[in-house]
């Protein structure tokens, strides 16, 4: 978001802020949490948070620092797993699916002016899907000082896939769609390959971003690992 | 980023006793005094038959008074043509008129104009929605714990032995972690952990996971649970 570039600048910024934050956490463990802590969820749930807040931070920062970042932004949806619990954070319409048994599920909530209509009951959801103000995110990282970040944990488990995307591929793609190319092969690299090809036959004009994640049974590695996160639209 | 529908400047127009309006500035020239061949007619006898005009050159407008007998005035300062800027408040007589170069309409709903390349995001209105008010409760029935009762006030609750478990097994051979109660909305869901052999609701085996529903037995590594939702929170699906 943000005129130019501005947006490529913004998404960048916060996938290193992201990392930078958890890398730290890593070396110091006692490193403070930026932001309220909360109790309904768990210490690496908080931590994820804290370092979606030092993306926000540091993404506002420089959209100061010169008149062609004015009001850049981004959305982010990221992921950290820990033994068996998988850990969400998201903010804006960038999403994570998980595919487990031939089923594919949201566990994310789209920050969007029409996900709010679907959830009052005032649009369905192919009315979103044409609407004009499809584009309206309610929150997004770097375009204010403070951002409200939203965390869900979920159990996950060996065989469960994750798909972690922007807007780009779910504008214009079907979940039903997507859990198709998601069953017709092995092969990560290739069906993240079709995926795009398929939001860009879609006249997705968005830049796309796709992350599959394949768990593993064997994925009881050690403490607090961290398979696999970050992503940002 | 947002953006607002572009609105011409208008006035704002407050005429003693009579409420106020508004004037949109489209017009080249707004004219106003007491006769009735003025853009703007005030029915006042301290006003002048033709008093003042609000004159648009380009884009810049410039008040102009036209000798009226009691003056016109911009901020409390008699003027004789000057340029308006945004919110100047304008004085004739009793009434005054407040220009308003970049006005927004308030009464629209707060939403950007809209590139539909481009995403746009709509600030200063918080729009969480409210969270899930359901609690549950977990009782301990038989087995080794280090409580007999557990709220579930965390999205992903932990029954095992390790640090961070939400119910603490303190048993010899108690597993690290046996199985977890995760809050969706407003379910809640059973599944075992990697490795656990048997994870019983009601007597049967769980397979891959199970929606838990009030009063709910629970056996899981040598312990029997009971799942209750608290009475008096709202249980309506989504």
């Amino acid at each position: 978001m943000g005129g130019g570039n501005a947006g490529e600048i913004a998404s960048a910024l916060a996938v290193e802020s992201v990392r930078a934050h958890l890398a730290e956490a890593t070396r110091h463990v006692d490193l403070p949490l930026i932001g309220p802590c909360d109790a309904t969820v768990s210490a690496p749930a908080n931590r994820l948070a804290s370092a979606i807040r030092a993306a926000n931070d540091a993404v506002h920062r420089e959209s100061w620092s010169r008149p062609e970042y004015a009001g850049m932004g981004t959305t982010v949806v990221a992921a950290l797993l820990f033994e068996e619990i998988l850990v969400i954070a998201h903010v804006g319409d960038s999403r994570l699916y998980l595919i487990r048994d031939g089923t594919i599920q949201a566990l994310t909530t789209d920050h969007s002016w029409v996900a709010e209509q679907i959830f009052k009951g005032i649009m369905t959801e192919t009315e979103a899907e044409q609407s004009p103000r499809r584009n309206i995110v309610t929150r997004a990282i770097g375009v204010e000082s403070n951002v409200d970040v939203e965390l869900t944990e979920v159990p996950v488990k060996g065989g469960d896939m994750l798909l972690l995307c922007s807007d780009g591929l779910t504008r214009g793609v079907r979940a039903s769609d997507i859990l198709h190319i998601l069953s017709g092969s092995d092969d990560l690299p290739i069906m993240s390959d079709r995926l795009i090809t398929m939001a860009n036959e879609a006249g997705g004009d968005d830049n796309t971003t796709v992350v599959i994640v394949a768990l593993r049974d064997d994925l009881q590695a050690g403490l607090w690992e961290r398979l696999k996160k970050r992503f940002v639209a | 980023m947002p953006e607002t529908l572009p609105h011409s400047p208008n006035l704002l127009v407050k005429l003693q006793g009579k409420g106020s309006r508004n004037i949109d500035l489209a017009l080249e020239t707004l004219t106003i005094g007491r006769k009735a061949d003025n853009t703007l007619v005030i029915e006042d006898p301290a006003v002048s038959g033709h008093h003042a005009q609000i004159v648009k050159v380009q884009a810049v407008f410039f008040l102009e008074d036209l000798k009226s007998t009691n003056g016109t005035a911009i901020n409390g300062r008699p003027i004789t043509r000057q340029q308006l800027r945004d919110a100047d408040v304008i004085t004739i007589g009793q009434h005054r008129l407040i220009f308003q170069e970049n006005a927004t309409d308030s009464t629209a709903a707060p939403v950007p104009f809209v590139d539909l390349d481009r995403t746009t995001v709509l600030r200063g209105v918080d729009r969480t929605p409210d969270r899930p008010t359901l609690t549950a409760k977990i009782l301990i029935v038989a087995g080794k714990t280090d409580r007999l009762e557990y709220t579930l006030t965390k999205q992903v609750n932990l029954i095992g032995s390790q640090d961070g478990a939400t119910i603490r097994l303190t048993g010899w051979f108690a597993p690290k972690s046996a199985a977890a109660i995760a809050r969706r909305g407003h379910s809640y869901t059973l599944s075992p952990s990697h490795g656990v052999k048997s994870l019983r609701v009601n007597g049967t085996e769980v397979v891959g996971q199970q929606d838990l529903k009030d009063g709910d037995q629970i056996e899981v590594a040598g312990v029997k649970l009971t799942f209750c939702v608290l009475s008096g929170t709202k249980n309506t699906p989504r």
